[in-house]
C-alpha cells in the first residue's frame, strides 16, 4: 500500500497550471464591454454551425446582460468559419462589413436567427440586409468586397489556429494571465459558476 | 515468468499510466471546466454533471494507481473495462450525432474524431483482454 501512497503523492506534486498568455489586443468592431474588465472571453464561432447558434442564443445573451454590461467580462467575437460550411465565410464577411457601420450585433443576431434559411439557399446578404436600412444595406454590400474584411476573417482564423482551436464554438477565457479553453455549446449556468469562481479568487 | 504474466504486466502498466495521466490532466484544471466538457455531451442532468466532474478524476487516479501497482487487479481490470466501454459509447454517440465537442479525455482542446474513437477502442480492447486473462484459470491457458 505504501507504493500506492507514494505514486499518489508524486502525481499530485506534478500537477500543473493552465496555459498562460497575455490579454488580446482591444477590438473595436467585434467586441462588447470594457477592455479593462477582469475577465476576457474570446468566442471562436462559425455562423453556420448549429452549436454556435445555441451558444449565442442561450449563453452569450445572458452573459452579456449579467457580466459584460456590468464591466466584469470583455467579450470578443472571433470568426472561425469551418471549411465544411459552404456559406460560413461569406456570413463572417457580412457580419464584419456590418460591424464597420456599427451594426455587428444586429448582423450576428439575424445570421443566427435565420441560420437554417440562408444556410439552405445561400442568400447571406439578403439575411443581413433585412435588418438594415436601404442605405446601410448598400454600404454593407460594397464593404463585403473589401479585401480588409476578408483579411480580418483570415486573421481571426489564424488566431484560433494559434490558440489550438479545432472546433466551434470554442471559448477562450482569459483571467490573470491564464487561459482556459472550453468547446461546445456551454451551459450558461455552469459558465456563470465558473466566472463567479474566477472573480472571487 | 511466462508470456501470460508478461502480457498482464504490459497491459496493466499501459492502462494504469493512461488512467493516471487522464486524471492528472483533469485535476490540474478547475473542475468546472471539466463539468462544462461533460455537459457538452448532453447525456446527464446538471446535478449528475457536477458530481461526475468532481468524482471522476479521483476515480481515474485511484484506478490508474491500482493498475500500476497491481493491487486488486481483477477488480480494477473489471472497473477499467466498464468505465472505458461507457466512455467509448458516449463518444461514439456524439460522433454519430455530429456534435463538435471536446473529447475531454486528456485535458481540453481535443475534438471527438475517428482518431479519438480508435484510441478509446484500443483501450477498451486492452482492458477487456486484461480482464479475460486475469479471470481465466492458468490451467486453461496451458491447455490452449
Amino acid at each position: 500500500m505504501s507504493r500506492l501512497i507514494l505514486l499518489l503523492s508524486c502525481t499530485l506534486a506534478f500537477s500543473g497550471v493552465p496555459s498562460q498568455s497575455s490579454k488580446p489586443a482591444p477590438e473595436i468592431i467585434k467586441s462588447v464591454g470594457v477592455f479593462t474588465a477582469p475577465i476576457t472571453i474570446e468566442v471562436f464561432s462559425d455562423f453556420q454551425c448549429p452549436s454556435c447558434k445555441l451558444l449565442y442564443e442561450q449563453t452569450l445573451r445572458p452573459l452579456t446582460s449579467d457580466y459584460v454590461t456590468k464591466g466584469k467580462v470583455y467579450l470578443v467575437h472571433r470568426d472561425f468559419p469551418l471549411p465544411q460550411h459552404a456559406h460560413a465565410r461569406e456570413a463572417a464577411c457580412y457580419a464584419c462589413a456590418a460591424g464597420r457601420i456599427g451594426k455587428y450585433e444586429a448582423a450576428c443576431d439575424v445570421l443566427f436567427r435565420r441560420q437554417d434559411a440562408w444556410a439552405a439557399d445561400g442568400k447571406v446578404g439578403d439575411a443581413v440586409c433585412s435588418v438594415l436600412s436601404p442605405s446601410e444595406a448598400r454600404q454593407v454590400r460594397a464593404l463585403v468586397k473589401d479585401p480588409q474584411i476578408v483579411a480580418s476573417v483570415d486573421q481571426d482564423v489564424q488566431l484560433g489556429q494559434a490558440a489550438g482551436v479545432r472546433q466551434t464554438p470554442t471559448l477562450v477565457i482569459a483571467y490573470k494571465n491564464q487561459r482556459y479553453p472550453i468547446s461546445g455549446a456551454v451551459s450558461y449556468d455552469l459558465l456563470r459558476r465558473f466566472l463567479d469562481q474566477l472573480l472571487t479568487k | 515468468m511466462n508470456w501470460r504474466r508478461w502480457l498482464v504486466v504490459f497491459l496493466r502498466v499501459v492502462l494504469g499510466a493512461v488512467f493516471t495521466y487522464a486524471a492528472w490532466s483533469k485535476l490540474r484544471q478547475p473542475w468546472l471546466l471539466f463539468a462544462m466538457a461533460i455537459d457538452a455531451y448532453g447525456v446527464l442532468p446538471e446535478w449528475a454533471v457536477m458530481t461526475l466532474a468532481r468524482a471522476l478524476p479521483w476515480f481515474e487516479l485511484t484506478l490508474g494507481l491500482l493498475l500500476l501497482t497491481g493491487f486488486w487487479l481483477r477488480q480494477s481490470a473489471v472497473a477499467a473495462s466498464a468505465v472505458l466501454v461507457v466512455f467509448f459509447a458516449v463518444m461514439l454517440r456524439s460522433y454519430i450525432k455530429g456534435l463538435q465537442i471536446d473529447c475531454a479525455c486528456f485535458g481540453f482542446g481535443e475534438a471527438i474524431s475517428l482518431k479519438t474513437l480508435l484510441r478509446d477502442g484500443l483501450l477498451v480492447a486492452s482492458s477487456v483482454a486484461l480482464t479475460v486473462v486475469e479471470f481465466r484459470p492458468a490451467s486453461a491457458a496451458k491447455q490452449t
